[in-house]
């Protein structure tokens, strides 16, 4: 070895061990973020003032503007707290405008207003994403859509999680009181797989111009699958829906409610034989109905509260939400379940774009 | 691996914000009992929570002396009691009973809603089942008032016939008549 590559190696050695202290110093910081309450399990990013500024700089909206509350806790949620929330998650800066957004769009569900948060059913959000954004942030609308393995979809999701927790101080077992909790509660983002769906987006149906980048949400009480590759009959896979919407422990009597995260082969199944969104809304809202005696075998009787023919499952057609998501390659979807006591808001939230 | 504060100062607080404006509630004057106390009733919409009270509404009337003056029900399980409905209880009632806080959301509103009536100078009385003592406890402590007292039941109620139901209001009846009281002094905080 000449005395140029000894120096070299000692060099190396040199930048590896102060590599290593640094590495180290961020570990402590990861486990003191820990220790100090704010993360949801899973370690957290160390946020510092130089990367809140990055993520403001991402909205025209001031810092200090409240873009959520929980009024009977008297606790409110800036856009600078918001932010600190979201870098805290692992979010790039670039995807804060979609957290601002789902902010917005969860703030029109009832639920999330008044005590939604803190429910023993354990209420995860699900935010969906429409408009070309998805492409532009990476957010998944195909294989694997409901995740894991996609940071914008997994961070987006955990950034509501972790203000509920820090700012508005909601942690479970204390003012949260989720008996069970929901699966994929805090990682429920997904974009809407426009390109392969026959019907337009979620966001065009409840009014915004098409190609909007928007965000539409509200709370899930689960998620529940329905395979059927077996059929090629539009009213046959309906039916197999209506089997899994018409479960009656999703009765929480006399409220019901229901939507649909359709597989592409699913959604192409129907639209080829002419089913419009609005026909798949209306076909389901007509046949998931429970009878007297169904609910009254179950212990939920209804008699003298609700009309003779039964429970409908569904308030009205148009509450049963519809998105397209997921790949080609098998015919399955996702029955999903509105947390439901005034239904979702039907709306669809314009994402920012500086 | 040691966390020392100090070491982490460039961290940003993810729960710092603007300040936390809840102040401490100074609990209403109480009397030495109930005789000819007028008494309100805040129920909630969860099953059960009307019987019961009516149940603890007619207890202190038999047995102090009180009567029932006003019955009035929360149609949101989640929300404070509404402005207008708070304005009347505090107008026609020298003490209210507020319950039955038996779910995660509706144990923090009726703690909510007891400093609120405290703070309108009326005495009141939450009644919660004993499974969301934490979530009570902790509504409390959001609202500046750590500690406050509340009347525990046993859980569940809403699935608890008439009967049973009684047995519950007679077994509460001397904690809510001593909360109620000078009989009991509980300091807010």
């Amino acid at each position: 070895m000449t005395r140029a590559e000894e120096s070299a190696d000692i060099t190396v050695a040199e930048d590896v061990a102060a590599d290593e202290e640094r590495l180290a110093y961020t570990r402590a910081a990861i486990e003191y973020a820990f220790d100090q309450g704010w993360t949801d399990g899973l370690p957290v990013v160390p946020v510092t003032r130089t990367m809140v500024e990055e993520f403001l700089a991402q909205t025209t909206r001031p810092a200090d503007e409240v873009i959520a509350a929980v009024p009977h806790l008297g606790r409110e949620c800036t856009v600078e707290q918001a932010a600190v929330n979201a870098a805290l998650a692992g979010c790039r800066p670039e995807y804060f405008p979609v957290v601002l957004a789902a902010w917005e769009a969860l703030g029109r569900d009832r639920a999330v207003m008044g005590g939604g948060w803190q429910s023993t059913s354990g209420p995860a959000p699900l935010i969906v994403v429409n408009g070309p954004i998805r492409h532009r942030l990476a957010i998944n609308c195909t294989g694997g859509v409901l995740g894991p393995g996609f940071r914008a979809n997994a961070t987006i999701a955990r950034a509501i999680g972790l203000v509920v927790r820090n700012v508005f101080g909601i942690r479970p077992q204390e003012l949260e009181q989720a008996t069970q909790g929901v699966p994929g509660r805090w990682s429920l983002c997904i974009g809407e797989n426009e390109e392969d769906s026959p019907w337009e987006p979620l966001a065009t149906e409840v009014g915004l111009p098409a190609g909007t980048d928007a965000v539409s949400a509200t709370l899930l009480r689960t998620c529940e699958f329905v395979d059927n590759r077996n059929t090629q009959s539009p009213e046959e896979l309906l039916a197999d829906f209506a089997d899994t919407i018409s479960r009656t422990g999703a009765a929480i009597v006399p409220f019901s409610s229901a939507g649909l995260v359709l597989g592409v082969e699913h959604a192409e199944l129907l639209a080829a034989n002419g089913f419009t969104k609005r026909d798949v809304q209306q076909w389901l809202y007509e046949r998931c109905v429970r009878s007297h005696e169904d609910l009254a075998r179950v212990g939920k009787s209804l008699d003298g509260r609700i009309g003779d023919d039964g429970l409908h499952m569904l308030p009205s057609p148009e509450q049963l939400l519809i998105v397209v998501a997921g790949a080609r390659n098998a015919a399955m979807s996702m029955v999903v379940r509105p947390f439901g006591f005034a239904g979702w808001s039907r709306s669809a939230v314009p994402i920012e774009r500086r | 691996m040691s966390s020392e504060p100090t070491r982490f100062s460039a961290m940003v607080d993810p729960t710092a914000g603007p300040a936390n404006r809840a102040r401490a509630t100074v609990l209403a004057d109480r009397k030495p009992d109930l005789v000819g106390r007028k008494v309100g009733l805040l129920a909630n919409v969860k099953r059960n929570a009307e019987q019961f009270l009516d149940e603890v509404g007619a207890l202190l009337g038999r047995e102090h002396g009180a009567e029932v003056v006003l019955r009035r029900k929360k149609l949101s399980i989640t929300d404070p009691v509404p402005p207008d409905v708070l304005a009347e209880l505090v107008a026609a009632c020298d003490v209210v009973v507020v319950g039955v806080g038996d779910c995660g959301s509706c144990s923090a509103s009726a703690v909510a809603d007891g400093l609120a009536l405290e703070d309108a100078g009326i005495p009141a009385v939450v009644v919660c089942s004993d499974a969301f003592g934490v979530t009570a406890d902790a509504m409390a402590a959001l609202k500046g008032s750590p500690g406050y007292h509340y009347v525990q039941i046993p859980h569940p109620v809403a699935p608890l016939g008439p009967e049973e139901l009684r047995h519950r209001a007679v077994a509460a009846l001397p904690e809510i008549v001593a909360t109620l009281t000078t009989g009991h002094a509980h300091a807010a905080a």
